[in-house]
């Protein structure tokens, strides 16, 4: 019925926005749910950093409040990312991305090093600004094919541009989350764990957004 | 000029204007300008979104709205934050207290009125109503301070009213024959968490708009 | 400019969203010379009734008596379509009956079409919305409240 042709194992009817589940969209879903279930239960690392010029090392821990903000963060990037597996909605599902892009921001925030609040403000202008190819993709898609549901747009073809805005703005919602990251050098700094929850989302996502394209065209 | 001519025409008009502001995007190197052109995207976004002209339409808007109404929410406390720690200043800063008469004797009566309005319309609209009203007595006449425990307990109360709304969400499709409940469950679970959300701004911008422990 | 000055040039976190933006005007070149045909009123469409005092919300219906007319992409999930388009409030009754415009304002929420999508056909989208606007809000009171 939907999407590179496969069989269909189950819909969630909430009204005009149909969830539906087939082999790949499952897979991405439990993939989704279960990373956000190990990184809910995983504990932050603790470091350990040597001191220069000296035979020492010091301890280096992230205070309760930041690890519990950036574990509420990840956890809610995870449900947006699931989330975003299954709908069967194309504005539906600008929404999640937007949601995990949030969320993703939130992760990057939550440091007090000037650098990497820097690296945060600038991906928050680009989530802002990726806002316009999204949404306005999503209301041409509306406007030219007349429906906003994946399952009638799987037989209706939409004009190339707004395939191209509508990647575009998944791209600046999300896909240059892990730049930032990465950026912000974050990967190296405290409370790694919770930062793979941005990669993880990333990566689903564009994998989605594959699917929905071909479904547009 | 028939619909279809409408809405090619709009739509084109809508891209040169988006056009028009990314460039502007693209040249600017200025922060704080950067943030105010990121608003004007935002706006633009709505217009493309309207360009459509139908009620559902009109309902994609307000996700639309929301989104950019948070976001700007969200990074402009991320600027200021990222200002502060850049600059290595605490709350230090000097300000200059407005001596507006009207500031300090209309707040009462305007708060009251505009609380009233929005507990009448109910749902996302009168949240934001009441809410403003809420937010403009903060500004102006509270007094207190903001502890932890008093933010924290606001936000509980929003969380509980988002929860009466998703549990109105559910019973649509498990209940159908209760929708009126629902309704209201959904308008007035979103009128309080609206509300709360506004308050809880208008002390923060109090922090920032009154001189400390001053009078306005 | 050697492919090392281009990685070098972007590991400046600032060049992110202006080469973002460079792109999408791009691509706003290429949108504003395609043709859009429109198809945008096959969900809930409308005829227009200037006489009634609710119009152009107008879709018939009597409060809690007969669902308005209202069509949806899947009727079939959403049992109770109309009900919430044909609903008003005492108040919004009186003021229609009075008014010859009042009653479509936002006066009348909760009620009439567009709370029909909001909350029941596109109900999901409205609890994104506000979820999202919740992260924004615990992400903006996490950085005013992290110094304290």
């Amino acid at each position: 019925m939907i999407g590179l042709g496969e069989s269909l194992i189950g819909l969630i009817r909430l009204g005009d926005i149909v969830l539906y589940l087939t082999p790949t969209t499952l897979t991405l879903f439990l993939t989704a749910v279960g990373f956000t279930v190990v990184m809910a239960l995983s504990r932050p690392e603790t470091q350990v950093e040597l001191v220069f010029g000296m035979d020492g090392y010091k301890k280096s821990e992230m205070p309760m409040g930041e690890i519990k903000f950036r574990r509420y963060m990840a956890i809610v990037c995870g449900v947006a990312t699931a989330g975003a597996m299954i709908t069967g909605d194309i504005f539906d599902f600008a929404l999640f991305v937007t949601l995990a892009g949030i969320a993703d921001v939130g992760i990057v925030a939550a440091s007090k090093k000037p650098q990497v609040l820097d690296a945060a403000y600038q991906y928050g202008m680009t989530l802002m600004i990726a806002g316009l190819p999204l949404f306005g993709a999503a209301a041409l898609v509306l406007g030219t094919a007349g429906t906003l549901s994946l399952h009638e747009l799987d037989t209706i073809r939409v004009s190339g541009v707004v395939a191209v805005l509508f990647i575009l703005g998944v791209l600046g919602e999300i896909g240059v989350a892990p730049f930032y990251a990465a950026k912000a050098r974050l990967f190296r700094a405290l409370g790694a764990p919770y930062i793979i929850m941005i990669h993880v989302s990333t990566l689903l996502i564009i994998v989605r957004t594959v699917e929905i394209i071909v479904t547009l065209l | 000029m028939e619909i279809g001519a409408l809405f090619q025409t709009a739509i084109v008009i809508g891209f040169a204007s988006a056009f028009i502001a990314f460039l502007g995007f693209v040249l600017e190197r200025d922060d704080v300008h950067k943030l105010v052109l990121t608003d004007l995207i935002e706006v633009l976004t709505l217009m493309i979104v309207a360009c459509v002209g139908t009620d559902l339409a009109e309902c994609l808007i307000l996700p639309a709205l929301v989104v950019g109404v948070a976001e700007v929410l969200a990074f402009s406390e991320l600027a200021v934050a990222k200002e502060k720690t850049r600059l290595g200043f605490e709350e230090k800063t000097q300000q200059s207290p407005l001596n507006i008469e009207v500031l300090r004797t209309s707040p009462n009566l305007i708060a009251i009125i505009l609380i009233l309005y929005g507990a009448v319309l109910t749902g996302f609209t009168g949240g934001a109503v009441a809410g403003l009203g809420m937010l403009y007595y903060l500004v102006c006449r509270w007094e207190g301070d903001i502890t932890k425990s008093f933010w924290e307990g606001v936000g509980a109360v929003s969380g509980v009213a988002w929860c009466l709304w998703i549990l109105g969400f559910l019973l649509f499709f498990i209940v159908p024959d209760l929708w009126l409940l629902a309704l209201f469950l959904a308008g007035g679970g979103i009128l309080v968490k609206v509300t709360s959300k506004m308050g809880l701004i208008g002390i923060e911008g109090k922090r920032s708009f009154r001189s400390p422990g001053g009078k306005t | 400019m050697r492919i090392g000055d281009a990685w070098n040039a972007l590991s400046d976190p600032r060049m992110v969203p202006r080469l973002f933006a460079a792109m999408v005007v791009l691509v706003l070149l290429m949108g504003m010379v395609t043709t859009y045909t429109y198809q945008g009123d096959k969900l809930y469409p409308k005829v227009l009734n200037p006489e009634s005092p609710l119009d152009p919300y107008d879709r018939g219906g009597a409060p809690l008596r007969e669902p308005g007319d209202v069509k949806a992409q899947y009727p079939e999930n959403a049992p109770k379509l109309g009900w919430i388009t044909s609903y008003l409030t005492p108040l919004t009754t009186w003021l229609a009956e009075k008014t010859r415009h009042l009653g479509t304002t936002i006066v009348s929420h909760p009620g009439g079409v567009i709370d029909e999508i909001l909350y029941y056909t596109r109900g999901l989208d409205t609890v994104l919305e506000t979820s999202i606007l919740m992260m924004a809000f615990v992400v903006a009171s996490w950085l005013i409240t992290k110094e304290d």
